[in-house]
């Protein structure tokens, strides 16, 4: 593949297949997401969204066939981490009464990008405070992480995503636990970076009714992909009904579960 | 006291030695806190011992190790199990906890082994296992001060990936940081500080100086900075007017380190009530739920 051929293409996936203890979780993936799309990934429990993300970050590597690309580079050769940024679902992967605040846990988002016996400088402090001032977080900057709440946690996060200016930033189910009002804020700012900032966007979610009204591209995988295109021709499709009505389900136990 | 300071050479070397593990071992300690590692503070103490028995027994078949610091063996096997520990906790990925009690027993066994081999039950090992200041050289001063140096400039150049792989393992790696190898680095840290530690605190206890200033630093602070200086400052309070205690009374050091500790975190957990300031109550995750 030449450098010019890829030069708007964020994500190359090529004909992926992964097994998990000889089950097959993904088969056949291959998709291209363009510089400045915001796409959302859906598709019900267990489709195999969460591995796709993985294998794309480079925290899977035992893909049994297919190549992926990051901004035309293969994964394998890829170094430029700091150019993405990856919010998790934050329930799996954080310890709630870990002692620090809201400036350290955004601070955590430069360190992969700074070097060794560096400190933090003035100039990587204003960034913090800019991330903070994007997301909304910028009072809270001095609270201990442990205190916000579910939503305010999300957008800390999200903050630490953006501290190191990335081009593209992938989401993973990031409304789950969070209330329904702080949502609609919520898609309203990813529009804002995706739309002002420029910044490519991948959304994992279950939300699927709420998700068309703002992604630009829809991927709906469940082990192979059942559909990829814009956000229009996904509404108008036979697909979106049958979703709807299957995630729906999903999400209520989803729910039903943590409450 | 402060005459005593001044008149005896030994009781310096170890005011020297405890004022650098006091600031040590609860910096340290705060990372093994947040990481849920507490126990491995304590499998790495008890590898020191084996290390310790096993110079023993070399010493008496091989005069060259008589001129080797018993300590330096102590560190070695501290360090080898802490590689040991990681490679195994990295096999048995879901079962991590299983790497400490086998790690552990092993080395109490060996290091069984070896003493009785060398016919080390008698007052050294005493001092090994609850800590001495009269036992303190200016060799020891020495060795303490040469691995301090070590650990804070290793601490100070990892500190950044050793936070974020503390925090959160997951997007530290995609933030690019190496996790394996600050891994490995920080738990050979762990055991190399245990090491220096043992001289004034003892096997069995050095892993409670790692713990309590630090449990009760979580009381205090109110982020990760403030968490070293409350720590640091509780771990050097007990460990000063520990030596203290334990001179005016002839009480083995180890002990009334930890009693004081544990002292400090009874009086300040009971103060803060007393105040009508909340106990912060840590829960995890599942249980909010």
């Amino acid at each position: 593949m030449k450098e010019n051929d890829c030069i708007d293409e964020v994500v190359r996936v090529k004909d992926v297949f992964f097994q998990y203890h000889g089950q097959p979780v993904l088969e056949n993936i291959a998709f291209v997401i363009k510089k400045g799309s915001f796409t959302g990934l859906v598709g019900p429990n267990g489709s195999g969204k969460s591995t796709l993300i993985k294998l794309i970050l480079g925290l899977l590597n035992r893909r049994e066939r297919g190549e992926i690309y990051l901004f035309g580079t293969p994964l394998e050769k890829f170094k430029q981490w700091s150019k993405i940024g990856y919010v998790s679902q934050k329930a799996n992967s954080f310890n709630s009464g870990f002692p620090a605040t809201v400036f350290e846990v955004v601070a955590m988002g430069l360190y992969g990008k700074m070097g060794l016996f560096r400190f933090l400088r003035k100039g990587e402090k204003e960034k913090i405070d800019e991330a903070l001032n994007t997301v909304g977080m910028l009072p809270f900057k001095k609270r201990p992480i442990g205190e916000l709440s579910g939503g305010q946690q999300q957008r800390v996060f999200i903050a630490r995503a953006l501290v190191s200016e990335p081009e593209f930033l992938i989401l993973d189910e990031p409304t789950v636990g969070v209330d329904a009002a702080s949502v609609k804020k919520f898609y309203q700012l990813l529009l804002k970076l995706n739309q002002e900032k420029n910044i490519t966007l991948l959304l994992v979610t279950h939300d699927i009714g709420v998700m068309t009204r703002y992604v630009t591209d829809v991927l709906c995988l469940n082990k192979t992909l059942h559909f990829h295109g814009t956000a229009q021709d996904f509404e108008t499709s036979d697909l979106s009904s049958v979703y709807k009505h299957d995630v729906q389900l999903v999400t209520h136990e989803h729910g039903g579960f943590h409450t | 006291m402060i005459e005593a300071l001044l008149k005896y050479e030994f009781l310096q070397h170890a005011f020297l030695v405890g004022g650098l593990i006091g600031f040590l071992a609860p910096m340290l300690g705060v990372f093994i806190v947040v990481r849920k590692l507490s126990l491995i503070a304590d499998t790495l103490s008890h590898l020191t011992l084996t290390g310790i028995a096993c110079h023993l027994f070399l010493t008496q078949h091989f005069s060259f190790f008589l001129q080797l610091h018993p300590l330096w063996m102590g560190m070695s096997f501290s360090v080898i199990g802490a590689v040991l520990l990681e490679k195994l906790r990295h096999i048995f990925h879901s079962f991590k906890e299983f790497a400490i009690p086998v790690v552990l027993s092993s080395g109490i066994g060996l290091g069984v082994v070896f003493l009785s081999l060398a016919d080390g039950f008698n007052n050294d090992l005493f001092q090994y296992l609850f800590g001495s200041m009269i036992a303190v050289t200016k060799e020891d001063v020495w060795t303490v001060f040469f691995v301090t140096v070590i650990v804070m400039g290793l601490l100070m150049l990892f500190y950044k990936e050793i936070l974020f792989l503390s925090f959160d393992e997951e997007q530290a790696r995609v933030s690019g940081i190496r996790s394996n190898f600050s891994q490995l680095l920080f738990i050979v840290m762990t055991a190399l500080v245990i090491s220096i530690s043992m001289r004034i605190v003892g096997i069995l206890l050095v892993s409670s100086l790692m713990i309590l200033p630090v449990a009760t630093a979580l009381q205090f602070a109110r982020s990760f900075k403030q968490m070293f200086a409350y720590a640091i400052i509780f771990g050097e309070l007990a460990v000063v007017f520990g030596m203290w205690a334990a001179f005016s009374f002839h009480i083995a050091p180890g002990g009334t380190i930890v009693v004081l500790s544990l002292l400090l975190f009874i009086v300040l957990l009971s103060g803060r009530k007393l105040l009508g300031l909340p106990v912060r109550v840590y829960r995890s995750k599942k249980e909010e739920m």
